[in-house]
């Protein structure tokens, strides 16, 4: 299934579909896709759900990025389908926006279970709530990291000491 | 009467090298559950790419993300920064690119061949692959001026070229690995010791690989064939015949164990040499790079805005970076970053349980872990643990040298 077909599918499902395009090679110009869909909150279990089902291949997650986007959270959840051929391959990433007041998301850990490592990265790091998670403990972050500090965040909650050894050398200058 | 033992392999352990920790459970010497804490250290260097320092900055930052891919990581902020910035790099660029990724992945390659031999207990097959590995090291040396952190990819090119003085050099390279080789596969796939240590020990069966998106020459030896320059191919990749490199193809079959995942890079170095040659052939002549004068270049991103997702196949598997820009905003407004063994520490549940102690050095080596430096450590003691950190040592140091003046 190509990227065309998997755009309509998608669209035909209801959802917002775009693709970015970029040209690589030089003898042989070739244009690398990629899909983007947007994805509210709650459908969060049916758009995997249904991803998972008419993807021909089990479609390969890749990561979770993150960011604070002021008022709202931006998620996005990058898969790569069409693995084997050549020039065959596109990612595919589904976009969804959390508001800053109510930061919570359905875990897909049951859906894609290598996702599990980087549902546990956005809690610790965004203070996401991720909602029926398998296992909720600190993924990279230290056991005693502070609680309410959210290294990825532009607020008030954000890391702020990161620069007191390098500050402190700067005062006794 | 059944007793079941917790042992724990890391924070720092010498089978493992870098920080990590593996807690496993064991029955009498087979192992029944494994859990993986990648917890030891975090170096925050998304939070300085994307906080502290410029998009030029980032770009040696990127280089540091790891010693051994110093190529890759820099490589996919550079795709994501000229997708959004529409830089176009020159031809000649992206052959140069093609050929410093491959000699990465040679190097990269040996040097776990040389520690799993060393993981094997084999040491003199360990001094005898890194005495090889310095071929391809003086290569580097030759053609960047540094033999690790190389500093050679910049936004809309490369930073220095490839010339008439380094081709010789790197084509007599690329006859001593041709020589080479024949005795390296001898050593490492026909030796009786290292296949019984190998062979049908740490199996990763192809629907787990797939299930957890194992990625590189862990996902490859278990039958899958996933390789980004076959893909989703960048630079100038889409001019080379690339394929992705099973076992099947040198033994006929796919196990997914230890054995294949040696046999599948050792194909591997075969490959790139082909890839290094052709592009040497093919090399188009012209400019090295987009724009010369970096504060230029550094209007041009920062005037840029948008998102993109950069994918390299790295020596150990698919590496992905993310990246945001905002217009006006200096650093990197969103960076993340995805190593290969972020992916591929979650293949080493199914491929530890059922075997026995002495097999986790190297079955944990087998898909070639690269974690990140230390900062801190944890010292227990009578079972309270408590976390010591950078800025303590520094603290300490500075009262000790007080203490002596």
């Amino acid at each position: 299934m190509n990227i065309e077909e998997t755009k309509q599918k998608f669209e035909e499902a209801g959802y917002e579909t775009w693709i970015t395009e970029r040209i690589a090679g030089v003898r042989n110009r070739v244009v690398r896709k990629t899909l983007w869909i947007r994805v509210d909150k709650k459908k969060i279990r049916n758009a995997m759900q249904f991803f998972k089902n008419f993807a021909e291949q089990y479609p390969h997650f890749s990561i979770i990025s993150c960011t604070d986007l002021g008022n709202v959270v931006e998620l996005n959840y990058h898969f790569a389908l069409g693995y084997g051929g050549r020039l065959e391959e596109f990612v595919i990433t589904f976009k969804i926006s959390l508001q800053k007041n109510d930061l919570r998301i359905d875990s897909i850990a049951d859906i894609f279970p290598a996702i599990i490592y980087s549902e546990r990265e956005i809690k610790e790091m965004m203070g996401i709530d991720v909602i029926n998670i398998p296992d909720g403990r600190h993924m990279f972050l230290t056991k005693d990291f502070p609680s309410g500090i959210y290294p990825w965040r532009r607020d008030e909650t954000g890391v702020k000491e990161t620069n007191k050894l390098y500050e402190r050398w700067k005062d006794e200058a | 009467m059944k007793h079941d033992y917790e042992i724990s392999v890391g924070p720092i352990h010498p089978a493992l090298k870098e920080p990590i920790m593996l807690r496993v459970t064991l029955e009498g010497e087979e192992i029944v559950d494994v859990d993986v804490i990648a917890s030891q250290n975090h170096r925050g260097i998304e939070w300085i790419g994307m906080n502290r320092n410029n998009v030029i900055q980032s770009l040696y930052l990127a280089e540091r993300i790891c010693g051994i891919c110093n190529f890759c990581h820099p490589s996919n902020l550079v795709m994501a920064i000229e997708e959004i910035a529409d830089i176009e790099p020159p031809e000649r660029a992206q052959y140069i690119r093609v050929i410093q990724g491959e000699l990465e992945r040679i190097h990269s390659h040996l040097l776990w061949a040389g520690v799993a031999a060393h993981e094997l207990g084999f040491d003199t097959l360990l001094h005898y692959v890194w005495m090889v590995r310095e071929k391809v090291m003086d290569v580097l040396e030759e053609v960047n001026g540094n033999r690790v952190t190389k500093a050679i990819i910049m936004y809309g090119g490369v930073r220095r070229d490839i010339t008439e003085r380094h081709v010789p050099k790197i084509r007599k390279m690329i006859s001593y690995y041709r020589e080479a080789f024949g005795k390296l596969a001898e050593l490492f796939l026909e030796d009786d010791t290292i296949k019984k240590r190998t062979r049908n020990i740490g199996v990763l069966k192809k629907k787990d690989a797939i299930k957890l998106a194992a990625a590189g020459p862990t996902a490859r030896a278990s039958g899958v064939k996933k390789d980004v320059r076959q893909d989703f191919p960048y630079f100038a990749y889409p001019d080379f015949d690339i394929h992705a490199i099973t076992p099947d193809e040198l033994i006929g079959y796919t196990i997914g164990d230890v054995y294949d995942r040696i046999v599948v890079r050792l194909l591997e170095v075969k490959q790139s040499l082909e890839i290094i040659e052709e592009a040497l052939n093919e090399m188009p002549s012209g400019e090295i790079i987009y724009e010369k004068k970096l504060v230029k270049l550094m209007a041009k991103i920062k005037n840029s805005e948008g998102e993109a997702v950069a994918r390299y196949e790295a020596p150990r598997g698919e590496d992905i970076h993310y990246v945001m820009l905002k217009k006006g905003y200096e650093p990197l407004y969103s960076w993340k970053v995805r190593a290969p063994t972020y992916i591929n520490i979650l293949s080493w549940r199914p491929m530890l349980l059922g075997y026995q102690i002495a097999d986790i050095p190297i079955i944990a080596a087998s898909i070639d872990p690269c974690l990140s430096c230390t900062n801190r450590f944890a010292v227990v003691k009578n079972g309270e643990e408590k976390i010591m950190s950078g800025e303590y040592f520094h603290k300490l140091s500075v009262e000790k040298t007080r203490r002596i003046k």
